[in-house]
């Protein structure tokens, strides 16, 4: 049996250079010895093979045959040109830029190096002084490629099963979202996706209309801003002691300063539509934090910690 | 040699063999320096690849010839292009143009959005995918200080000691991870202005490195002063928490906040029979713990170890201290 690199290098020359389909019999006869002589042996190791080859983006075609002497019979090839990247030149500045731009940000990425050699460069180091560290899944590619496509992405988040029509990816400090819109809500929202749960399904292309996703500031990554369910937005008064009180003052904007308190302490206006994210932010400054209002979220984080003081 | 996979081999092949077709000769070194393999790997997948071709596999094979330390490569005839990109190459690479150009100092006419112009047929680069790389506003002044090597003095928050601390600092790197954005420094004596030798991690030969978290420097000034950086590699950002010297805890939480915790490093996560699970995190502080564990909640437990267990009590009731005067609701009642 041959090395199956060696399989599989003739398979996709045989497919990339064949003038009509083959089907898998032509396919083990002229590919002779290469593949098993029992039926469902060759049949398990092409289907490996096709497996393999499509998983790192060979794009295999098939057919089935509708009539003549072999009628319901599949058959392949492979499309040079979606096998192929098209030519383009870059001069040494650009392929130079593109080398930095790729260390900076993608420092480290086998997939990123993979896309260089194939654009004609190759991977350089470097510290650039910012960057971002980016966590990157197949979720994010398959969220894209539904964008392109304008089909409907339906996923679980939060423990409920959401429908939306996707028009734009944001990465924005060092996470991933898609914003898009909720048919079920109506409304426009944003979802981070590493909080997707299990796999996402695309529907069918061109589902609805594409939106241009201007004005990002309109999408907001604040979790205390992003609603599992169909929270209303609120603004809670939350006591700030010092050395925090700067801080937060910065962090919400001085507009947001509702009084200043001789020692030092700030009562902010804080905006929130997710009551668990805000519970998480005030818990974060520990006993520099005291909510005020309202009173049913002074109310929740108290018989919250009592739960957990109590509960032992 | 070790076992390479087949998906990786193919993947390296489609994309070597293009290379080699456009050159007549190439030194194996540097196509094993080019392609990151050994010489014996390049050798074994062009001896390979050399016997591959067209059935009947006597007259249309791969035309390559390895003589010494020389590729030669004869009438270029099959995988005379490389294969497009990934879908998961693309994204990488569009992030990567995304991200760069809005950095400081990309203007008009700059190499990297003439290389976005060339690249917008083939990457399908549109408006879709949006790079936002601005962080707080002080992540400018602090990315000027890194490129002017400049030294600044920092008024910082510190979680740890639950204390406002003053450091002098030169700033190294300015990054973003999983929602916060961080300062990557060296400590400097301010009596000698050189830099505090810190325990430089032996393993990596890396830097001796500080970490500020960008939303608890409450002032930054910056000295006019500066310092040539020291010498040798910068850690990589979002990897500091797999020191292993840190110490490591067991929790045990309700699957619904698995969320919560899927975004720090896991050195292990395992799924009890009726669902919860055990995850071993490692330990940043034990103010990290607290908070983390408040905000988990109920749903969430300490196995160990023994040290740790009392501290989400501990604290939630440090809280609560500040609500005396308010009692927990009676829920039995119905009360809202």
């Amino acid at each position: 049996m041959a090395d199956r690199v060696e399989r599989l290098t003739n398979l996709v020359a045989l497919l990339l250079e064949t003038r009509e389909p083959l089907s898998l019999r032509q396919i083990a006869a002229e590919l002779e010895g290469m593949y098993p002589e029992g039926e469902s042996a060759r049949r398990g190791a092409f289907e490996r093979d096709k497996a393999l080859l499509r998983d790192i983006g060979v794009p295999i075609e098939t057919e089935i045959v509708q009539g003549g002497s072999d009628p319901g019979q599949t058959r392949y090839w492979i499309d040079r040109k979606r096998y192929e990247l098209e030519s383009f030149d870059l001069d040494d500045e650009e392929r130079r830029a593109l080398q930095v731009a790729v260390a900076a940000i993608r420092q480290r990425s086998v997939i990123a190096q993979q896309a260089l050699w194939k654009l004609g460069a190759e991977a350089v180091a470097s510290a650039a002084p910012t960057t971002v560290v980016i966590p990157f899944s197949t979720v994010v590619a398959d969220l894209r490629e539904a964008i392109e496509r304008r089909a409907v992405v339906t996923f679980g988040y939060g423990g409920a099963t959401r429908r939306v029509e996707p028009f734009g990816l944001l990465l924005r400090n060092g996470f991933w979202y898609v914003v898009g819109h909720d048919l079920d809500r109506q409304d426009r929202r944003t979802f981070r996706i590493d909080r997707v749960e299990g796999a996402v399904e695309i529907g069918e292309a061109g589902a609805f209309e594409r939106q241009p996703v201007v004005r990002t500031e309109l999408f907001p990554t604040d979790p205390k801003l992003i609603a599992d369910a169909d929270e209303v937005m609120r603004t809670a008064l939350v006591r700030i002691s010092p050395p925090r009180a700067t801080l937060v003052e910065r962090q919400v904007g001085a507009d947001r300063v509702r009084r200043r308190e001789p020692d030092g302490s700030i009562v902010v206006a804080v905006d929130y539509r997710n009551p668990t994210a805000m519970r998480s932010w005030v818990i974060d400054f520990g006993v520099d934090a005291e909510i005020l209002e309202p009173e049913d979220l002074r109310r929740d984080l108290i018989d919250w910690l009592s739960g957990m003081v109590r509960g032992r | 040699m070790s076992r390479r996979r087949a998906d990786e081999r193919m993947s390296r092949l489609l994309v070597m063999l293009p290379w080699l077709m456009g050159r007549e000769v190439v030194p194996i070194d540097e196509v094993a320096r080019r392609f990151d393999l050994s010489r014996e790997e390049v050798v074994a997948d062009l001896e390979l690849a050399a016997m591959c071709g067209l059935p009947p596999f006597v007259d249309e094979l791969i035309d390559i010839f390895i003589d010494d330390d020389e590729v030669h490569i004869g009438v270029p005839r099959l995988f005379t292009r490389p294969l497009r990109l990934t879908p998961l190459e693309t994204l990488e690479v569009l992030v990567a143009i995304r991200a760069a150009s809005g950095l400081p100092g990309v203007e008009p006419g700059d190499p990297l959005l003439r290389v976005a112009d060339k690249l917008s047929t083939l990457l399908d680069v549109d408006d879709a995918v949006i790079v936002d790389l601005d962080g707080p506003e002080m992540a400018v002044d602090l990315r000027s200080a890194v490129e002017a090597a400049e030294l600044i003095e920092l008024s910082y928050w510190s979680q740890r000691r639950e204390a406002l601390i003053e450091r002098l600092v030169l700033p190294r790197r300015v990054f973003a991870d999983r929602g916060f954005w961080y300062l990557m420094a060296v400590e400097v004596d301010p009596l000698s202005d050189t830099p505090v030798s810190g325990p430089a991690d032996t393993a990596t030969g890396t830097t001796a490195v500080e970490y500020f978290r960008v939303d608890r420097i409450v002032d930054l000034r910056p000295t006019g002063r500066h310092l040539d950086p020291p010498a040798g590699p910068l850690p990589e950002p979002g990897r500091w928490f797999e020191s292993e010297e840190l110490p490591r805890v067991t929790v045990r939480i309700d699957p619904t906040l698995r969320w919560m915790i899927d975004q720090f490093p896991v050195d292990s996560l395992t799924t009890l029979d009726d669902g919860r699970l055990d995850i071993v995190l490692a330990v940043a502080s034990r103010q990290w713990l607290e908070r983390l564990m408040v905000r988990l909640g109920p749903g969430a437990e300490i196995l160990g170890p023994a040290e740790y267990a009392e501290v989400a009590d501990r604290f939630a009731a440090s809280i609560l201290a500040r609500y005396a005067d308010d009692r927990p609701s009676d829920r039995s009642n119905g009360a809202p």
